[in-house]
């Protein structure tokens, strides 16, 4: 793999000459990765992948257009035709008042646990025993008809520069793991799944995943239906993290804000959760995945409340948004997760967002939920323009009398999600990090669910 | 490119793969944004690069290199039997890939006006005139997006069974967002059109009319209220059925998913497992469509597939693996999101065929339920056997007349109840809006459709 100093050197180079062929204003992404990744299926180790993706992404502002060309690859003359392609493109499009600038010159956050030397020298036959094991712990039990399983690692050399004069340079590694557990009793069948990612080997995972997701698909087996009326819900981080990594990450997003598309324009100083609700965006967590040492546009990593005491007190910027605020960027300009990507121009994110926890643990949830419903997975999301959530509990669990009870057969969830964050009632005391967001169990206290029974 | 892939599959089996596959790709694509009159994101792609595949005994290894030079390819190929030789070493499930035919094709989509013959200007200007359209058609259009797509390349597909298929083609695909606000109520409406092929789709009307469909219904939106959740009596519009076809059926019948053993499809072939008057198809063949193809990823000519027949379970979707191990013919099923990606087994045009009823007669029909119009986004899990999907817009039918409009409308159900369910299918058939199915993080374009349909007791979610 090309070398932190080498990428610089290209990234350095291609602002210089995007600037001599028009550009006013550039950035530069020069990036390489290498990625394995196995699959098992069923048991049986089916594939495994190995993918070096080396290139360079180019921005470019001319009067405030911008224009985006990559290449991939790190050919001299396959970058000079990106870079002319950029600057040809921001010619195109239409000019832009707003936006004001790139990021000031700053230097690059020193922050740990971003490379795990451990990670990188990980070999395809290491990744292969990691899937094994899940599936040999997720497929032990009678009930369990089929396991499934893939891991992934990659490791990533990146360098940004851009003509303010910021050239930073770092080394990312980062891990997935997901496990799948299929049960099945007579004509019954039901699923269980669990994850796991982040910048350093996590061997303790394998175990703790494959058994949740043991676990859940032959706890799946036991139906029952519900009759549509409203009802406490206790939220799993599994689904917390699903619903907010768009309800936060999207909702928060200035761009939408500022123009008048997200359900929290308007909201800022305004409450939007219970009280004891704190929420960050910490691109400075050791080894989170959507940890870095500087956004996609150069800015220092930093921490960022947004929602403080319940009430909503920053959104998330870019140059761009904060330009038209003049305001510094809030530092959220992403080009990926674990790895980076040189494939598209940097789009307001979160990097990792960490809501507070509490004192509660799950089982006292469900000894104080008198009739009420588990919520563990959902691949749904809010409108974005309202708010409102309506979607199907894909994992959910009734609970009668203070104990957890069968899986909920087609149950829907509806509750708009300033109300759902405000009637959090109860905050778990352990959190788990699923897609960027660290979040415990929380309870709602009233939401509507659409019941099949 | 054909002389470059046929080396790198030699290469593959001479270092010890029982079969390997390739694909080589060339292409460029523009993806144009104007957002509220002003261009958001004007950029180019232009990528080339080679994904080896090799099997061993059961197992596979796949190989991505961005460097198309003959050096690379063969070290690519080398890395990819090395692959295959690791993952095949814990291989518990043993099988051979069957010999299948070799394909020799040289195959070129319609294409009237290409892309890459259109300046940017242009193609700024087209999404320009969209995103204005749609802002001066009503004073409560606060917000506009509009969106203009599109891709031009060649792929090269090649296996040592000497298939070696080489495809040109293009598609263009153009969106419109439109956010509308009145008191302090935001709704959004939405539209797309989409096809393979070339400029010329983006110059017809309903390429041109794009803004005032998003901007209509965005407005439309804006007094309609929380839909109450429960169990109803639906009629699908043709988009929402087109969704059923995909999310319900068309994926729990992906021959990959129920070797996986993640299928409550599994062991059901021949079986009923819809009403006689539901027939689902996905057909590839179709041109003009955002779904076609006439050869596979895997160099495997595409055909015509019923997948239900009156009701009964007929066949699967297969790629060479899931073929071979299920002891039929590949079907032209394996689709794959670039070169960088293996190959999957998955939809194209995914559609229920059309019924006898009328559409008016099917809702006049109706005595107390709800009318789903428009597709959002849809999933399922098969392995769970449920599935979700979300309208545009819905409508309160009471006495088989549509009244009150609602909003965020969400339908579950269980993939062996659904089908089941369905108590008539309309005349009125056309094809939805195009797409990207995503699965194992690849995407895929697809289109869906079928007539409106009536089912007779489904799960709505709703705030209400």
């Amino acid at each position: 793999m090309m070398d932190e100093a080498g990428l610089t050197d290209l990234a350095d180079d291609a602002v210089a000459l995007a600037i001599r062929s028009g550009a006013e204003k550039c950035d530069v992404v020069a990036a390489e990765t290498r990625a394995i990744s196995v699959d098992l299926e069923k048991g049986s180790v089916k594939q495994a992948n190995i993918a070096t993706d080396p290139g360079v992404g180019i921005r470019t502002f001319i009067k405030g257009s911008p224009g985006f060309a990559y290449c991939t690859g790190f050919d001299r003359k396959a970058i000079s035709s990106a870079v002319e392609m950029a600057v040809s493109l921001s010619r195109a499009g239409t000019p832009d008042h707003e936006f004001k600038d790139l990021p000031p010159l700053a230097r690059p956050r020193k922050v740990s646990g971003l490379f795990d030397q451990g990670l990188s020298d990980v070999s395809p036959d290491d990744v292969v025993r990691m899937v094994i094991e899940m599936a040999d712990i997720a497929g032990d039990h009678k009930k369990v008809s089929s396991a499934n399983a893939s891991a992934g690692v990659a490791v990533c050399h990146v360098a940004l520069s851009n003509s303010n004069g910021f050239s930073g340079s770092q080394r990312l590694t980062s891990m997935d793991m997901v496990v799948e557990a299929v049960a099945r009793d007579g004509e019954a069948m039901f699923s269980g799944y669990d994850g796991c990612s982040s910048r350093r080997l996590e061997p303790d995972a394998i175990g703790r995943i494959s058994r949740t997701a043991r676990e859940q698909a032959v706890k799946g087996l036991s139906q029952t239906k519900l009759p549509t009326g409203d009802y406490p819900v206790i939220i799993d981080p599994l689904a917390l993290g699903f619903i907010l990594s768009t309800a936060i990450g999207s909702g928060a997003n200035a761009d939408s804000v500022q123009r008048g598309r997200s359900y929290l324009a308007g909201k800022l100083g305004q409450p939007v959760a219970a009280s004891e609700v704190v929420m960050t965006d910490d691109p400075t967590v050791g080894w989170a995945t959507g940890s870095t040492s500087f956004d996609g546009e150069g800015v220092p990593a930093a921490p960022l409340v947004l929602v403080d005491g319940g009430v909503l007190v920053s959104y998330l910027h870019d140059s761009y948004t904060s330009g038209k605020e003049s305001r510094p960027s809030t530092g959220n300009a992403s080009r990926g997760g674990g790895a980076w990507s040189f494939r598209g121009a940097p789009m307001i994110s979160t990097s990792n967002l960490v809501v507070s926890s509490g004192d509660s643990s799950f089982e006292e949830m469900v000894r104080e939920t008198k009739e009420g419903v588990y919520l563990r997975g959902t691949w749904d999301y809010p409108n974005l323009a309202t708010g409102e959530f309506s979607g199907l509990m894909m994992e959910s669990y009734l609970i009668t009398n203070g104990e957890l009870g069968p899986a909920l057969k087609q149950a829907t969830l509806g509750i708009g999600m300033v109300d759902m964050m405000s009637r959090v009632d109860m905050l778990g005391g352990s959190r788990r990090t699923y897609f960027g967001v660290t979040a415990p169990h929380v309870r709602i206290s009233c939401a509507r669910v659409g019941g099949s029974g | 490119m054909e002389d470059l892939a046929s080396k790198a599959i030699d290469h593959a089996v001479s270092h010890g793969a029982e079969f390997a596959d390739l694909r080589l790709e060339s292409y460029r694509g523009t993806n144009i944004v104007v957002m509220d009159g002003r261009t958001k994101t004007v950029s180019a792609a232009l990528p080339t690069g080679c994904g080896i595949r090799a099997f061993i005994g059961g197992a596979w290894g796949f190989a991505v290199t961005n460097d198309v030079s003959p050096s690379s390819l063969s070290a690519a190929a080398e890395s990819a039997v090395k692959m295959a030789k690791v993952a095949q070493q814990r291989t518990k499930v043993k099988f051979k890939i069957d010999l299948a035919k070799a394909e020799r094709a040289v195959e070129k989509y319609k294409c009237a006006v290409r892309p890459s013959d259109v300046r940017t200007e242009d193609k700024v200007a087209f999404a320009a005139n969209l995103d204005k359209s749609m802002r001066s058609a009503d004073p409560r259009i606060v917000s506009t997006n509009a969106r203009y797509d599109d891709f031009e390349g060649e792929r090269v597909v090649a296996n040592s069974f000497g298939t070696l298929v080489r495809t040109t083609e293009a598609w263009t695909l153009a969106s419109c967002s439109a956010w509308a606000k009145s008191d302090d109520i935001v709704q959004r409406g939405h539209s797309a059109c989409g096809s393979v092929g070339g400029y010329e789709l983006m110059r017809t009307e309903e390429a041109t009319m794009l803004g005032e469909t998003a901007a209509a219904q965005a407005i439309r939106l804006l007094d309609s209220k929380p839909v109450p959740a429960g169990r109803r009596v639906c009629v699908l519009d043709n988009k929402m059925t087109g969704l059923l076809a995909h999310e319900a059926i068309g994926h729990a019948c992906e021959a990959d998913a129920i070797l996986a053993g993640g299928s409550v499809l599994e062991g059901r072939l021949g079986q009923k497992v819809a009403a006689p008057e539901v027939t689902l198809v996905d057909d590839p063949t179709i041109e003009s469509t955002f779904g076609h193809f006439s050869y596979d990823w895997e160099g495997v000519r595409a055909r015509r597939r019923v997948l239900i027949g009156e009701g009964v379970l007929t066949e699967f979707l297969h790629n060479l693996e899931t073929s071979s191990r299920m002891g039929v013919e590949p079907n032209g099923s394996s689709r794959a999101h670039t070169y960088g990606s293996p190959p999957l087994v998955r939809m194209s045009n995914t559609f229920i065929a059309p019924g006898d009823w009328g559409r008016d007669e099917l809702i006049e029909d109706t005595k107390d339920g709800i009318l789903f119009q428009g597709s959002q986004y849809g999933y399922v899990e098969p392995s769970k056997g449920q599935f979700m999907f979300k309208c545009d817009e819905a409508y309160e039918i009471r006495s088989g007349e549509v009244g009150q409009r609602y909003r965020d409308a969400s339908l579950s159900g269980v993939i062996l109840d659904v089908l089941n369910s369905v108590t008539g299918v309309a005349d009125d058939f056309t094809t939805g809006d195009p797409g990207y199915c995503g699965k194992n993080y690849q995407d895929a374009r697809v289109t869906d459709g079928g007539p409106h349909i009536r089912l007779a007791d489904v799960v709505v979610g709703g705030l209400a």
